[in-house]
């Protein structure tokens, strides 16, 4: 529905990835088999109630937009609630809804995920108005008709999520520098002029390319076997045919290096508190998974919460700064940005908060970490994907974008000893590479209107 | 409960009953009444009753323990984690004049060292064992609430006792809160949220202490001695609930809980708080200036209280109305029909003191005026010509079809059995709430709808430069009429964001 993720929101959400280590945990084994039409299926069994999310992840997000299209993926998104052959307008929510049923969708650079929250008997169901959406919607293509008052809400959702507000408005400039030749240098959303201009034929031309079974994954946890998912799958998905036999080329590409650090600055009345960021290119879990694990442990110890060092220097020891951290993006597909963050105490400035924050960094980038710290964060992360095991929708989430954006299942499961077969050595080494003297940043300021100061 | 302008979205009208704030007085558990034992000291684990609630939804097992603390538990022994809620029927509101933040000062101390175990040893220690506990509070209620694996739930509890019974309040951490909170007056002044939330207080409750606010006064007179003696009169044994779920018997968990309150005091005198009578609605909108494209528009008006027969059907009711997402009249219209939001969206509000029915939405300033005429032209339709069979039928269907997904995780029914207590509604509620949703009648509803959807019964709050809106209202005591940003207050819990965007919009 119509809502998208940043990338902040998506990576955070998702980094974590349960764990079966050793009892009793048959029961909770992933299972996964792929129809014959080439869409891929995986099962996570949850018997605690009588419920399932039902997830449909299609291949395809933010980055595959043609140039001048951006933010059709995300109001194709939208325009998938409307209506198909057998589905008049706003039937297929009121389906759901009939059946007690919870609803929903969101778009990332890198996929696109529609879901049902529902009781186990209306499963099938389900399926059938997920298969049937996959291959007979209808676009209106009525100058005034449902295509262009969908836009109007997406330029409102834009209103809403960005242009009010001074942070995220900074942050889509601090991207679009980032990632010069990038698609993820436009916010998945699009910008608001290209938005204004996207036709039903945008729509239409996207749909047919990108929407088939062959780039869908389904995912399917809560109250199930395996064998009872697959015999529903083949009746609905299972019959659709393919046509494309040639799968579109992915719009991902390598992240070029930044050629050189600027400054951005924001400055907006609405903004009361200052705060500065630096943004450096890192990895990603598809494009270095050793490295990025590495990162992971060494940003946790660095900046990750109220035991880190950042955290306890400049929050808690000088107290010169309210806030102060550190993280990265890691589950997006191409190189995703590691970011550094502080916002100052009253009367702290920015100039010297910097200084303080990243003599933190020269200090544990020369000196590296202890074995205490980068344990200790091991076992927080590994532990975070037992917790995970708690929320049906959380899992679906992990396993359907990891396997969206060319991960594996054996990925995920083995996320808990890959992060702690990370030394200190490691997230040293990793932290040493990104955040280096010869690397370029971005540097964002996000400031009060007073301190006017724009580029 | 304080006045929450965010509105009640669709994915959370499911556990809205469940959700609603605390309702009545505080639960008389029979259990709890018949032991009389709160003092006994928890020395031999003498014979613990444990009565069972076999229900559609969730096993609840009833007890007292030893130590004189009622619990309701939920056995689930097939993930390794134990949620535990705790809480007290007092909040901010009942802060002592000149003392507003001083729960939350509270609060926010509670994980913040105890024992001999400073601010960064205590989240050392809870990292050490893969654990999280902390409390928070709103202005009737305070929580706290533990997470942990079930392997070292032993080592885990000795923490939270720990917490609970030897917080040290230290002057670090103190400090941070303060700093925290002094920084946040300044930032409120711009959260379209607070300011609109500030306006209606100050429109429809001027003088309840539901409208009081924290200041640099209140904040700076706040000290660590103040919020210990706080402690004292608001954790108490007696009215105290705790819920657990989680791969745990009664037996294991009776003796760890009584180690976790083994210190706090029996009883303590309460502060009773009157029950808000709201003002008139404004005659026309309430603006609210901040600079920003995007106008936020919220309303609010009467509502019937929890125990109102008039409660579940306005509760169907407020499907159709507003909170069913796009099965809703005002989402059909407003976004899918104009394409004027993103999201529109109503709830009742319901608590011990104050009962309110509320919405709002976010549209560009040019549409604002045409936005709340919107509003006004469906409230009209749905209070002069009611609400259709078909209406009806698809809000029962979705309300009792959609309950179960409220009990798929320990968190959730935890979180979920807490509501129950806190608002006394019985241990049998789960499994009649589905009956008393499909005993509303439309006759009942279209009632409802006459009586509480006519317009002119809601408070209009514009915050943004919004147009098309011909007249204006000002607040009405004089006095008042300028929005006094440097007293208003803005009670955070710990760790939350300030400048939280307008919540996403949620399907369903």
């Amino acid at each position: 529905m119509r809502a998208y993720l940043a990338g902040g929101l998506a990576a955070v959400a998702f980094t974590a990835s349960p764990a079966f280590a050793d009892t009793a945990e048959a029961e909770w084994a992933p299972a996964t088999f792929e129809l014959d039409n080439g869409m891929e299926v995986v099962v996570l069994p949850d018997h605690r109630a009588p419920v399932v999310t039902h997830m449909v992840w299609y291949k395809v997000g933010a980055v595959d937009e043609d140039p001048g299209k951006s933010g059709i993926a995300h109001l194709f998104e939208h325009i998938m609630f409307k209506e198909t052959d057998d589905l008049g307008p706003g039937e297929f929510d009121n389906i759901v809804s009939r059946l007690g049923g919870q609803n929903n969708a969101f778009t990332s650079w890198d996929y696109t995920a529609y879901y049902e929250r529902v009781a186990k008997q209306h499963l099938e169901k389900m399926m059938e108005l997920e298969a049937e959406r996959m291959t007979d919607l209808i676009i209106n293509d009525d100058p005034e008709g449902p295509f262009i008052s969908e836009r109007d809400v997406v330029k409102e959702e834009r209103r809403q999520r960005i242009d009010n507000n001074p942070g995220v408005i900074l942050q889509e400039q601090v991207m679009s520098a980032l990632y010069q030749d990038h698609p993820y240098n436009i916010t998945v959303i699009g910008k608001m002029e290209e938005v204004s201009a996207l036709t039903p034929e945008d729509g239409l031309n996207f749909y047919r390319k990108w929407y088939t079974p062959s780039e869908a994954v389904l995912v399917v946890a809560g109250d199930v076997t395996p064998e009872d998912v697959r015999i529903m799958a083949e009746n609905t998905y299972g019959q659709i045919e393919v046509t494309e036999t040639e799968p579109p080329t992915r719009g991902w590409r390598p992240v070029e290096p930044l050629a050189e650090t600027q400054l951005l600055t924001h400055s907006d009345p609405k903004v009361r508190q200052p705060n500065w960021q630096r943004w450096y290119l890192s990895t990603s879990y598809q494009e270095d998974k050793e490295m990025a694990y590495a990162l992971d442990v060494a940003l946790d110890v660095l900046g990750g919460g109220r035991t880190s060092r950042l955290y306890q220097a400049l929050v808690e020891d000088q107290k010169i700064a309210v806030s102060a951290s550190a993280g990265a993006w890691l589950s997006l597909h191409d190189t995703a940005p590691a970011i550094l963050s502080a916002s100052p105490s009253d009367g702290v400035s920015l100039d010297d908060l910097e200084t303080a924050y990243m003599a933190v960094v020269a200090d544990v980038l020369e000196n590296g970490f202890t074995e205490e710290e980068v344990e200790r964060s091991r076992n927080s992360l590994a532990a975070s994907s037992i917790y995970q095991r708690d929320s049906q929708q959380s899992m679906a989430n992990t396993y359907g974008s990891t396997l969206a954006i060319g991960g594996t299942v054996e990925d995920v499961l083995s996320y808990p000893d890959d992060i702690r077969a990370v030394t200190a050595e490691d997230a040293i080494a990793a932290l040493r590479t990104v955040l280096g003297e010869d690397r370029n940043y971005i540097e964002a300021h996000l400031l009060p209107a007073e301190e006017e100061g724009d580029q | 409960m304080r006045i929450t302008v965010k509105p009640l979205f669709g994915a959370a009208a499911a556990a809205a009953l469940l959700l609603a704030a605390c309702e009545t007085v505080p639960a008389t558990d029979a259990a709890l009444d018949d032991t009389g034992a709160a003092e006994a000291a928890p020395a031999e684990p003498a014979e613990m009753v444990v009565e069972v609630h076999e229900g559609d939804f969730a096993t609840i097992q009833q007890f007292v323990t030893p130590g004189g603390v009622s619990v309701w538990l939920v056995e689930e022994p097939s993930i390794p984690i134990l949620s535990l809620r705790m809480a007290w029927e007092q909040g901010e509101a009942s802060d002592p004049e000149g003392l507003e933040g001083l729960t939350s000062a509270l609060v926010y101390q509670m994980n913040e060292g105890a024992g001999d175990l400073d601010s960064l040893a205590f989240a050392t220690r809870m990292e050490e064992l893969n654990m999280s506990f902390g409390c928070g509070s709103d202005s009737e209620t305070v929580y706290c609430s533990a997470s942990m694996l079930t392997d070292n739930a032993d080592e885990a509890m000795d923490l939270v006792a720990l917490a609970m019974n030897e917080p040290r309040m230290d002057e670090g951490p103190f400090e941070r809160f303060r700093r925290e909170q002094l920084i946040s007056l300044k930032t409120r002044e711009t959260s379209q949220q607070y300011l609109a939330r500030r306006a209606l207080e100050q429109a429809l409750m001027p003088d309840h202490p539901f409208a009081r606010e924290t200041s640099e006064e209140s904040i700076n007179a706040l000290t660590p001695e103040l919020a210990l003696a706080r402690k004292d009169e608001v954790m108490v044994k007696d009215g105290m609930f705790v819920t657990a779920v989680g791969a745990m018997s009664p037996q294991e968990l009776a003796p760890l809980i009584d180690e976790a309150v083994a210190g706090l005091p029996a009883t303590s005198d309460e502060t009773p708080i009157e029950d808000v009578d709201l003002r008139d609605p404004l005659e026309a909108p309430l603006v609210v200036d901040l600079p920003q494209p995007q106008s936020l528009v919220i309303f609010v008006g009467k509502g019937p209280a929890r125990d109102d027969p008039d409660f579940f059907p306005a509760y169907v009711l407020n499907y159709t109305f507003g909170g069913g997402g796009f099965e809703s009249r005002l989402m059909k219209d407003l976004r899918v029909e104009k394409g004027l939001t993103y999201g529109v969206y109503t709830g009742l509000d319901t608590g011990d003191h104050l009962n309110f029915w509320q919405g709002g939405g976010s549209t560009k300033n040019e549409s604002a005026g045409a936005f709340i005429e919107g509003l006004r032209t469906e409230m009209t339709d749905i209070a002069e010509n009611g609400v259709t069979e078909q209406e009806l039928e698809d809000a029962k269907a979705y309300l009792t079809g959609s309950y179960p997904l409220s009990f798929d995780s320990n968190s959730k029914i935890a979180g979920n059995l807490m509501s129950v207590r806190l608002e006394d509604l019985g241990i049998d509620y789960l499994d009649r709430r589905n009956a008393l949703v499909e005993a509303v009648t439309l006759e009942d509803v279209n009632r409802i709808a006459a009586e509480y959807l006519q317009p002119d019964n809601f408070t209009y709050i514009v915050v943004g430069q919004p147009e098309g809106i011909e007249e204006t209202a000002s607040l009405p005591d004089p006095e008042d009429e300028e929005i006094s940003l440097d007293d208003a207050g803005d009670q955070e819990e710990h760790n939350s964001e300030e400048t939280e965007a307008f919540p996403d919009p949620d399907h369903g």
